[in-house]
């Protein structure tokens, strides 16, 4: 009988010490890691303001939660907060890209130059008077 | 186009002032914060466009609530999918205008704002106190309000509704500059 007890408690603590590891992870899951992340879309700056002109809600569910690369012109190089901001747009081009550096990129920015072709890393929150990215990377 | 288009949508309201007299960010601050006895939740958003006209005191703010960061991913997730439904209403707006906009000589001054707050497709009056800095170059605003979760028909389903605070305190800080 004892014996039995001590089995049911067992199997109850099996199964619920994992579950419990399971759910404090899932409660305190990193961030996606956008440095890491392969770009699950490659565009220009040009094409990715074009599709939110033409249709900026199909265009948001498509980009929405995934990391993209986007290479276009270097317009604008600025901080907010102590992070860097870099500003994609074609000398033509009414609107830009914002892109809204991660901390640990300050560095590379130095190196920048107005007019440079560039390529960034980051996920797409949406379109205003321009297209706003967060968490971006300079790749290249 | 579609800039032309939500320029206007921003305009509306503001009219054919001359250029000089807009004060535009797209830098703003906006932050909410929810307490409650299980945790609190703060998430801040650093790319809130507004644009004032300062020859009629019009105010007209719009922010995408994916720009929203939170501490911790999950918080994030929940709050675009399941409560704000980011998918459907990306932006939240604020259209309205700001008190005696043109006796406010100054710095450090406090004046009142009013208008229409829109989230998650759900409009409410609303009115706050703010301060506010005139300067010839730029034009600060800084305040809070206090919004009810259930004014936006925001649904919190049970088993995390003590995790939510009922009311939400919203914080701003918009730095205008003039707009060429």
């Amino acid at each position: 009988m004892r014996g039995t007890r001590f089995n049911i408690i067992l199997g109850f603590l099996l199964l619920a010490i994992p579950l419990l590891l399971a759910s404090i992870y899932w409660y305190n899951k990193p961030h996606l890691d956008v440095k890491q992340a392969e770009a699950s879309y490659v565009l220009t700056a040009q094409n990715l303001i074009d599709e939110y002109q033409e249709n900026e809600i199909a265009t948001n569910e498509k980009y929405s939660e995934s990391v993209i690369l986007v290479k276009g012109r270097v317009f604008e190089v600025s901080t907010l907060k102590g992070n860097s901001v870099i500003t994609l747009k074609d000398e033509d081009s009414e609107s830009s890209i914002i892109c809204h550096l991660l901390p640990e990129e300050n560095g590379k920015v130095l190196n920048l130059k107005v007019g440079q072709d560039i390529g960034i890393k980051g996920i797409c929150t949406g379109y205003l008077l321009d297209v706003i990215m967060v968490r971006c990377t300079i790749v290249e | 186009m579609a800039k032309i288009f939500g320029l206007f949508f921003l305009l509306s309201a503001v009219n054919m002032a001359s250029a000089q007299d807009k004060f535009l960010t797209k830098e703003g601050f906006v932050s909410f914060f929810s307490h409650s006895i299980v945790e609190d939740i703060k998430a801040d958003n650093n790319q809130v466009l507004s644009i004032i006209d300062t020859t009629t005191g019009k105010i007209a703010i719009q922010l995408l609530m994916r720009s929203f960061m939170f501490e911790k991913a999950l918080m994030q997730e929940h709050f675009n999918e399941n409560y704000v439904e980011s998918h459907k209403y990306p932006k939240a707006t604020f259209s309205g205008e700001i008190k005696n906009l043109n006796e406010i000589d100054g710095t450090n001054t406090a004046t009142e704002i009013v208008g229409t707050l829109t989230v998650h497709g759900e409009k409410k009056e609303i009115s706050t106190m703010v301060d506010i800095k005139m300067m010839d170059d730029e034009i600060i605003l800084k305040g809070d309000f206090k919004v009810d979760v259930a004014d936006f028909k925001i649904k919190i389903p049970a088993i995390v509704a003590n995790n939510i605070a009922k009311t939400i305190k919203v914080s701003f800080e918009l730095h205008h500059k003039p707009y060429e």
